[in-house]
């Protein structure tokens, strides 16, 4: 699945995801958790709806609530991890 | 005993099998660091000494690092070496650096100290503003927070009003301090005594029947009474093993607390209530099933014990080997050094049904006093057990003073054998005077029989995912921010019925004109400066027009009320938030 991911389709699928979440959009280097937007224990509720809309799996061993601080981070995280 | 004594006696425990490992402790790399008896006396003995080399004996030393093998052998090694250290909360995510230092040498102005010891980007900007040196000590898998950390902050002189070097006086007898909050406010800094330490760790030892055979796996954190005292001190002073690893990564990655109780045939764990309810939810991605039939205990405490937390838990490792008489409670707080209360092992906690109790006449939602809701709607209360040997309750009604009858709820006192006698803060060793000996623990519940029932508290204290909050220091901070009408902020808890917690609502007056932008704009601002200062984040922060909040007759803010208005006006609008937020998660 890795191989066909593309930066601009999980940017995309993050943007979506935490838009949602948060209740309005928010900008790509906006802080989410260090911020409060999100709460480290909804970080893992993030992550799957990341793993649905993108039809991945983020093996969670690796990973910080910091990996998702921003959007930025999001996309490097998901390209960085995702099987 | 005194405080050589406990020093002595436990040289002498840690000796008993000296090449046995006794303590794990999982870094920054997952790499687990394994010590026997001997080697942890040698080696945090040898990094206190090379740390608090020139502080005075019995002097207070603040710890501020991350989870990390040192800082465990910097908390034992201090104790060992006649020093008293003090554990501060690390930030539990990445943190504005800037606010985040402003910050903490805002809290420190109330925690006279002789040392810090830090990680040494920490260390860098700090050391020019303390009164007191500020020791750096290098940390395996630090390097995040060292960059979180390396620019150099340039605090001005109004920030470097901290209190000044001050001795805790040696009759105090102190070992260590443990802070009641999740911030180091003025006097929540328990003196924690090597008398009621060992009274402590001497009936909570014959209670769970812990023998050098028991094996603790613990993800909390060391600056909370949970960590420190049930998973940390009991099994070194019994001479039973124990593993550590970090808060954060068990958030994620919660199967991994089965997997070091599978790996290392772990026989205890303590958790708050909400982490029962978050391991059943995370059930798919915890990974492939383990053996947890070792168990003897899977300790519920430190926030309101809930029975479909528990249940559903039960229900969803069953086949795992979680056994419903191996699914505990505990009642304990700092002041007590931790237990003051414990369900029997081996048995099915006891639970007392809500109804039954209102049939008996008792008022279990509107408790006298101030007109408190508590918002629990379950169906039972969980029990917390029996007081330990030679710990003494009673219920009291708390508008007369006079003892509850058993299943009458009132506020709950205590007089036992471990009870703090003293907070330490700006004004040096403050002493607590109780009435008779009796202690105030703020909280609210009933007996049946000798079984404690605990249904929530009188005291504003809000506990978030078992951490406590003092609404006080979240007003402060909120209060810093601009445009806030000043003193014009209240914080509450209102229960979090998704994660089986609390949370934290703040509500600030707006100074001047109100329109939606400056609102947005200041709720943000409020979002993130209580974040950085508190360590937790806001479920909501609602910003309101000035005279919004309201005043008792005496003119002073009525958390109360002000509470009971945000549930009618406000809390309805904002309940919409978490629920679009689980449509979000559900795909919908």
């Amino acid at each position: 699945m890795i191989d066909s991911l593309e930066a601009d389709k999980v940017r995309a699928a993050a943007r979506k995801v935490v838009e949602k979440l948060v209740g309005y959009s928010v900008a790509d280097d906006d802080t989410l958790v260090s911020s409060g937007l999100i709460d480290s224990l909804s970080v893992v509720q993030l992550i799957a709806a990341l793993e649905k809309e993108l039809n991945v799996q983020l093996p969670a061993a690796t990973l910080q609530p910091d990996d998702f601080d921003t959007i930025d981070y999001t996309v490097e995280t998901v390209m960085r991890v995702a099987k | 005993m005194d405080a050589q004594s406990f020093r002595r006696q436990l040289e002498e425990n840690l000796l008993q099998s000296p090449e046995q490992v006794l303590l794990r402790i999982v870094d920054a790399h997952a790499t687990v660091v394994e010590l026997t008896g001997q080697q942890i006396l040698e080696q945090s003995r040898a990094l206190a000494a090379t740390h608090a080399e020139g502080a005075v004996t019995g002097s207070v030393v603040l710890l501020l690092l991350p989870h990390s093998a040192e800082l465990f052998l910097l908390h034992i090694g201090l104790v060992l070496q006649g020093y008293v250290p003090a554990i501060l909360a690390w930030p539990t995510s990445r943190v504005d650096a800037e606010k985040y230092q402003r910050n903490l040498l805002h809290q420190l102005r109330n925690l006279p100290a002789e040392r810090l010891i830090t990680i040494p980007a920490l260390t860098q900007n700090l050391s020019h503003t303390l009164p007191f040196p500020v020791e750096a000590c290098t940390v395996a898998g630090a390097e995040k927070w060292e960059e979180v950390f390396s620019s150099k902050v340039n605090l001005d002189d109004g920030e470097r009003m901290v209190s000044e070097a001050m001795p805790l006086p040696a009759e105090a007898g102190a070992l260590f301090l443990q802070f009641s909050g999740g911030t180091t406010g003025a006097q929540k800094a328990v003196v924690i005594t090597a008398e009621i330490l060992e009274a402590q760790l001497e009936r909570l030892t014959e209670t769970l029947a812990f023998t050098t055979q028991d094996s603790v796996v613990s993800w909390l954190p060391m600056y909370h009474d949970m960590g420190l005292i049930a998973c940390l001190w009991l099994p070194l002073w019994s001479g039973a093993s124990s593993l550590h690893f970090a808060a954060s990564d068990w958030l994620l990655n919660p199967g991994v607390l089965f997997e070091y109780i599978e790996r290392y045939q772990g026989t205890f764990t303590w958790l708050p209530n909400f982490a029962f309810s978050y391991l059943a939810a995370q059930f798919e991605r915890v990974g492939e099933p383990r053996l947890l039939g070792s168990m003897r205990g899977w300790i519920n405490c430190s926030e309101p014990v809930r029975s479909k937390s528990m249940d559903v838990f039960a229900d969803r490792y069953g086949a795992w080997g979680v056994v419903p008489e191996a699914l505990q409670a505990c009642y304990a707080m700092a002041e007590n050094v931790f237990a003051v209360t414990q369900t029997k092992l081996g048995e099915k906690v006891p639970v007392y049904s809500r109804t039954a109790l209102r049939a008996s006449g008792s008022q279990d939602t509107t408790a006298g006093g101030e007109g408190r809701q508590f918002d629990l709607t379950d169906e039972v209360y969980v029990g917390s057990g029996r007081p330990l040997r030679g710990m003494q309750l009673r219920i009291v009604d708390p508008k007369t003073g006079a003892a509850c009858a058993e299943r009458t709820p009132g506020e709950i006192h205590l007089l036992t054998p471990s009870l703090f006698n003293g907070y330490w803060g700006s004004g040096g060793l403050r002493t607590s005077a109780f009435q008779d000996g009796w202690y105030n623990t703020g909280d609210y519940g009933f007996m049946d029989g000798d079984e404690l029932f605990v249904i929530g508290r009188y005291k504003d204290v809000i506990i978030v995912a078992g951490q406590n909050i003092f609404p006080e220091d979240v007003e402060l901070a909120a209060g810093t921010v601009e445009g806030v009408y000043p003193g014009r902020v209240v914080a509450f808890g209102v229960v979090n019925e998704q994660h089986a917690t609390e949370s934290v609502i703040v509500i600030a007056e707006l100074r001047g004109e109100f329109d939606p932008a400056r609102k947005r704009a200041t709720e943000r601002q409020i979002y993130q400066t209580v974040l950085t200062s508190i360590g937790v984040a806001p479920r909501q922060v609602a910003v309101v027009p000035e005279r919004w909040i309201v005043k008792s007759t005496a003119g002073k803010i009525s958390r109360t009320e002000t509470r009971t208005r945000f549930m009618t006006e406000l809390f309805n609008q904002v309940a919409a938030k978490p629920a679009q937020r689980d449509a979000v998660l559900q795909g919908k």
